[in-house]
This record gives structure tokens, C-alpha cells and sequence, in this order.
């Protein structure tokens, strides 16, 4: 797989290509009456699609399969229709599909707005309400598309290390992390090339804590999956003793690994909220309240905790979430 | 010294030792992501351990025999018991370590394990083309192989290993994205003829394209597949924005329309290819003298053309179908799902054995599909 992850895209992000939004300046193009006759008839074919069932889709990621199946969980019990397109590929293709129609609702993370919005240096995202109520506002305006309510939960990277060391070396946030980095000791951190580049990954946490890793320090996976880094780190693969990891990542404990805490918060928030066309919003408003005391119960420990069913022992996810819905009485 | 008759044999039991020797037969961890213990065959259960080592000494001593037929069905059953020992040592295995090991803990299949199932299976394959074996009995052995693999699957003999359980997982999806994935190659063939036959004819017709035509298509291979399905994206997006009625079809810049595009695109050259040659390299005297005794163009094509360059027709239509089997895989990352998906999500995961659960299939199809191939070109070269 080529190299294609870049600084100015979400992470997940593999594939450089994804749909812009559809902006007013399509009006004034020279196809402007074809466009106008195509609107009209794509809104007949909403009127209709609106009858249909909602098309639910999520990211091709664990914790994708498992909040897409909490959703089409919560739909089937308030007795809507839905239809299961889950785990259709990373953020670039599910956030495309979700634009042009061929999915009408799915789970999205606030700090990837950032991302879609080309907004990363703002410090608005690292807060959670703020950065929530400023993608809420942007997806609407410029998509029409409406973020639901949020989990009180955020999924962002960290930098884990492996139990014995935080333990011999007293690593518990990135305070000491940077101390421990200061003092020469032997680091070397496994992370995608994204977490390395992109200005809210590595280098935010850098330049927030006072520490610098060098080039021989850093071991770059061009994708940007968790599971090798913290393999890495588990295993001391090529000395490996840090990873770069997802704060809500499900194999921490299994390999363990521990995450240390952002204290002065270098990061986005990544809080999982559902998005939905506004058009299928229109159809189904109940769709709110059916989601929200769902994504209400998904605080840090619960998602750790289900994330870890599917990662390590290898619980199918559907069958995961049917049983957090009877344990916490979603479920009739 | 008695002499060698079967080298592939020798050098296959050979394999198989070496593998059993330094490859970890079952691989044992506490969960599915942790790095476990690799236990060597000769802890496997005694009897299927000694069932599978007796059939691997066989092969050694059948590679010194002459190839005669009743030898071959010697070197089918020694397979056979590989097969079975391995099978049935690993599944017993795995249940014997699971007992003792806490809920979560993973068996794995280990580097002996394939070792011993590849050697059994190649061994199976080249004992069948020696013994030169009729299709009914080349049919009616591969049936009782997967009859045998099935009963013993049926029977639970696999519930304990790490692979079973991941198809388990994914049962619900698995036929799903199994036909996803067929449904991808078969469009991708069927556009392929559509677009490739007509350019065939253009392309023996005017010698001049010919060029043209195959080296535009060779540049069009030499994109890498992921590529390719992500700069299509962008421009079927477009399209589907524009066109209403391609959206209405649900044809936009994710799914199976992208994906089957580009497989269309890769599926043009070798095929085009196969087609010029095939119907460039019936000889000129051969035409000439059908033209000679009164054939017209019609009766010429299809008599004496036609099932002169079927061969090389049949063999491009059975490197095409592969290929796209093969490239399919990768349109799961642009939302097409198929096979792929095991495989990216077991990647993403770090979870090999879902992997497998993608990888496997798409061997097997892959084999299955130049099984029936090959099986048509000896028809095809038998009709000549």
C-alpha cells in the first residue's frame, strides 16, 4: 500500500481522494440547468428513498463494526427499518458515501472534523463541547448533515508503553513521558506515518510537553493501524518500548500496555457522535432520542471494555452489543 | 542404491520432515493478540502425530517406486493420511490445550501444520497426473477429499482452533461477501468481454492500432490496484452527481461500481492480449488454403479459426478470471466489500487467522477457476 497517508488527512484517511462537499459554485457552471433537472429528480428519488429503510454504515475499524451495531441495535428496537452497509472502508470512503446518499447515518468522530474542515491548528477541537458544537455547525451548514448527540468518551491517540516499564520508570502521564524523553533514556515509539506528521499528532504532543524524538527513535508504519504499534511495543519488535495507540483501543490490557495520560491536553477530542442526512432526520425524528441514551452509556471504560470483547477475545461485535443492550436495559 | 523415480516426491517429504522438525505444529496463546507458545507435532496427539509422520515416510519410500498406477494410489493414500493426521492431530490438539487454557485463549495452525497440508495436497496433484487418471477418478478423489474435510468440520473436529472460530464469527457475513466478491468478478468479466471483444476485432483489423491499443492497455495495467481504486473516486463522485439516474442506480463514487471499473480496466489487457494472438497466430497457409477449397469468411471463422486459436482464447479468459478474483480482494477498502474485507479487518486487527478467513477463500476460488479452465483447454486443444 503506497505511502498516501498526509498530514491534512483524517486519520484512517488511506485513499487521497474523497467527495468534496457540494458547494453553491455548482450552480453557476455551465451544466447549472442539468444540475437543476438532476436536483429535482434526485429529490423525487429522496421522497421515495426517504420510505425505504436507513442505510447505516461505519468505518472498517473495530470499534466501526461495534458502534454501527449499537445503532442498528437501538433503530431495530424503536422498530425502524435499517439496513446493515457496516465496516464499507476508512474514513475518506465512509465519509464520501455518506455525502453522496449511499449511506444515510453512521457513527463519526468530532476531531475528524477537523480534518474534513481543514481547521486542524484550531485549539476549539480540543475541547470536547466546543469542538462537538463546531462540527455540529459546519456539517450542517456546508453538508446537511446533523451530528446527534455525542458518548462522553474520547478516542484519542496516545502514547502507551508497556506495564513493566511505567512501572520500574514511574511513567504515568506525558509529563513524565517528556522527562524520560529528556533524560536520554532508551526510547523508541512504533506510529503511522500519519501520527508522526499530521500537526495534532506527534508534534502537538511535543511541543506541548517539551520533548523531541528523533528520526531513530520513531519506528513509522506507513498505515495507520494500532494493532502493529502496540504489538511492537508489547513484544519489543526492533526495541520497540512505546506505541502510538487509541485512547479507548481494546488490546491495552490485553498486551499490557499502558496508556499514558494527556494531562495538558496536546490532542483533539475524538468523541464518537452518530451523523444523519438531514433528509432522513426529516422522515425519522425520532431517531434522536432513540440514539442518544445509547451513545449516553459509551463513556471511556465501556468502550475499552466492549472494544476489547471483539480485539482480544474475539467476540463477534453484533453479539457484543446485543449483550451491553441487555446488561445496561436498552433492550425490551 | 535403488534409484530416485520421483524426484517432486523426495523433495516434497523432504519439505514436509523439515518443516515437522523446526516448524511449530500449534501455536497456543492466552488471548487472541498476545504472542503465544508454539507446540511441535510430537506433542500433538500420539495417533494422529504417528498417522501423519507414517504417511510422510510413505511418500519418501514411493518416491523410489516406478510411476505405475497402483503406485500413485499408494501416494494418494499416504497423502491422505497426511492430511488426516495433521487435520484431525490439530483439532484434537487445540481441544486438549483449550480445556486446560483460560476462555479467551487462541490455537492457533503453525508453520508444520501448512507445511504438512501443502505437502499432502501437491503430493495428491502430482500422483493423480502421473498415474494419468480419468476425470471421473480425478473427480470422484477430489470429492472424497472435501467429503472428508467436511464430515470431520461437521462433525466439530475444528471448533477449537483459532481459524474456525473466526469463520464462526463472520458465518452470518461470510456467504454475504462471499457472493459480493463472486458478483465483482463476474461483472468485471462480463464488461470486460463487452468493451475487450470489440476492441479485439479493431485491433486485428487495423494492424496499425494494434500498437496503440496493447500499449495503452499495458500502461493501464501497471497501476497499482489500490491506486487505480482510489482515483476513481473522485471522478465516479463527480458523475454520479451530475447524472441523476447513474445515483439512482446507486452507481457513485464508493461501492461496487468503482471497483468493478477498475477490475474491467485490469481485466482489458491480458484479455485483448489473448485474443490477438490467439487469432494472429493461426498460420496464413492454413487460411489461405480454407479460402482455397471454397470456404467463405463465415464458415472460414468458425471452422477453421475459431478452434485453432480457441486455446490461447480460453487461457486469456483464465488469466483474467483469476487476476480479478486475485484484485478484488483490495475493493473492500473503497466500500465494495467481498472477500477482502476478512482480510483488511483481520489486518487492522491484528488478528491472522481473520486473514485467513479472507485469504483462504480467495485461494481455493482461484484454484477452482483454473481447475475448470484447465479442464476446458484440454477440451479445446482435444477438439482441434
Amino acid at each position: 500500500m503506497p505511502a498516501v497517508c498526509r498530514s491534512n488527512l483524517p486519520r484512517g484517511m488511506t485513499l487521497s481522494h474523497y467527495q468534496r462537499p457540494l458547494s453553491h459554485e455548482t450552480l453557476r457552471t455551465p451544466t447549472r440547468r442539468l444540475f437543476l433537472a438532476g436536483a429535482a429528480t434526485s429529490m423525487l428519488a429522496r421522497a421515495r428513498a426517504d420510505a425505504r429503510p436507513i442505510v447505516v454504515g461505519s468505518k472498517l475499524d473495530l470499534e466501526g463494526g461495534l458502534l454501527g451495531h449499537m445503532m442498528l441495535l437501538a433503530l431495530g428496537e424503536a422498530k425502524i427499518a435499517t439496513e446493515n452497509r457496516l465496516q464499507i472502508g476508512p474514513t475518506s470512503i465512509l465519509r464520501a458515501a455518506l455525502l453522496s446518499g449511499a449511506i444515510d447515518l453512521c457513527p463519526e468522530y468530532t476531531g475528524n472534523a477537523a480534518f474534513f474542515f481543514h481547521e486542524e491548528g484550531d485549539p476549539v477541537w480540543k475541547d470536547a463541547a466546543a469542538g462537538y458544537a463546531r462540527a455540529k455547525k459546519l456539517d450542517y451548514e456546508k453538508n446537511r448533515l446533523v451530528w446527534l448527540t455525542p458518548a462522553p468518551a474520547d478516542n484519542s491517540w496516545v502514547i502507551a508503553v508497556p506495564d513493566t516499564l511505567a512501572r520500574e520508570q514511574n511513567l504515568r502521564t506525558m509529563v513524565d513521558f517528556a522527562h524520560f524523553v529528556r533524560d536520554g533514556k532508551k526510547v523508541k515509539l512504533a506510529a503511522s506515518a500519519e501520527f508522526v506528521e499530521s500537526a495534532a499528532g506527534l508534534p502537538a504532543f511535543e511541543a506541548v510537553y517539551g520533548f523531541r524524538l528523533a528520526a531513530r527513535q520513531l519506528l513509522v508504519l506507513s498505515g495507520g493501524e494500532t494493532a502493529a504499534t502496540m504489538k511492537a511495543a508489547a513484544d519489543g519488535i526492533s526495541g520497540v518500548n512505546a506505541a502510538m495507540a487509541y485512547a479507548t483501543d481494546g488490546a491495552l490490557k490485553a498486551l499490557d500496555l499502558h496508556a499514558l495520560e494527556d494531562t495538558r491536553r496536546a490532542e483533539p477530542v475524538y468523541a464518537p457522535a452518530p451523523v444523519v442526512r438531514e433528509a432522513t432526520l426529516a422522515s425519522y425524528p425520532q431517531i434522536s432520542a432513540v440514539l442518544s441514551p445509547v451513545f449516553a452509556q459509551l463513556d471511556l471504560a465501556s468502550l475499552r471494555d466492549l472494544n476489547e470483547k471483539v480485539a482480544v477475545e474475539g467476540e463477534d461485535p453484533g453479539a457484543v452489543a446485543r449483550e451491553f443492550f441487555r446488561a445496561k436495559g436498552l433492550s425490551q | 542404491m535403488p534409484k530416485v523415480h520421483d524426484r517432486v516426491l523426495l523433495a516434497l517429504s523432504t519439505l514436509g520432515l523439515a518443516g515437522v522438525f523446526f516448524g511449530g505444529f500449534l501455536n497456543f496463546a492466552p488471548n487472541r493478540l498476545a504472542t503465544g507458545v508454539a507446540y511441535p507435532l510430537s506433542q500433538a496427539p500420539s495417533l494422529q502425530a504417528a498417522a501423519a509422520m507414517a504417511g510422510l515416510c510413505g511418500l519418501a519410500l514411493l518416491s523410489f517406486a516406478r510411476a505405475q498406477k497402483l503406485w500413485s494410489f499408494a501416494t494418494i493414500l499416504a497423502a491422505a493420511l497426511i492430511l488426516w493426521g495433521s487435520l484431525a492431530g490439530a483439532g484434537h490438539f487445540a481441544a486438549i490445550l483449550m480445556q486446560a487454557g483460560p476462555p479467551a485463549a487462541r490455537a492457533s495452525l503453525g508453520p508444520a501444520f501448512w507445511t504438512l497440508a501443502s505437502v499432502a495436497i501437491l503430493a495428491i496433484v502430482d500422483a493423480v497426473q502421473r498415474g494419468d487418471f480419468g476425470f471421473l477418478a480425478r473427480a470422484s478423489i477430489g470429492a472424497a477429499i472435501c467429503a472428508g474435510f467436511f464430515l470431520m468440520a461437521a462433525a466439530g473436529d475444528f471448533d477449537n482452533l483459532s481459524l474456525a472460530r473466526e469463520f464462526l464469527n463472520n458465518r452470518g457475513v461470510f456467504v454475504t461477501e462471499l457472493f459480493r466478491h463472486l458478483g465483482l468478478v463476474g461483472a468485471a468479466i462480463f464488461f470486460a468481454l463487452m468493451i475487450g471483444v470489440p476492441l479485439s476485432v479493431l485491433v486485428l483489423r487495423e494492424k496499425a492500432a494494434a500498437g496503440f491499443v496493447l500499449a495503452g492497455l499495458g500502461v493501464l495495467q501497471t497501476i497499482p490496484s489500490i491506486a487505480l481504486f482510489g482515483v476513481l473516486i473522485a471522478p465516479m463522485s463527480k458523475l454520479s452527481e451530475e447524472l441523476p439516474f447513474l445515483r439512482s442506480l446507486g452507481i457513485n463514487g464508493t461501492g461496487p461500481a468503482p471497483a468493478v471499473l477498475a477490475l474491467t480496466l485490469y481485466a482489458l489487457l491480458p484479455l485483448v492480449r489473448g485474443f490477438y494472438t490467439g487469432f494472429s497466430e493461426v498460420a496464413v497457409e492454413v487460411k489461405d488454403a480454407a479460402a482455397a477449397i471454397g470456404f467463405g469468411w463465415r464458415r472460414r471463422f468458425i471452422e477453421v479459426e475459431l478452434p485453432l486459436a480457441l486455446p490461447a482464447l480460453v487461457s486469456g479468459l483464465r488469466v483474467v478470471t483469476i487476476q480479478a478474483i486475485g484484485f478484488a480482494s483490495v475493493a473492500a477498502l473503497i466500500g465494495a466489500g467481498g472477500l477482502g474485507t476478512f482480510i483488511f479487518q483481520g489486518i487492522g486487527q491484528y488478528a491472522l487467522d481473520l486473514v485467513l478467513v479472507g485469504a483462504l477463500p480467495v485461494i481455493v476460488l482461484a484454484l477452482l477457476v483454473n481447475l475448470t479452465f484447465e479442464m476446458l483447454l484440454g477440451l479445446a486443444r482435444r477438439n482441434l
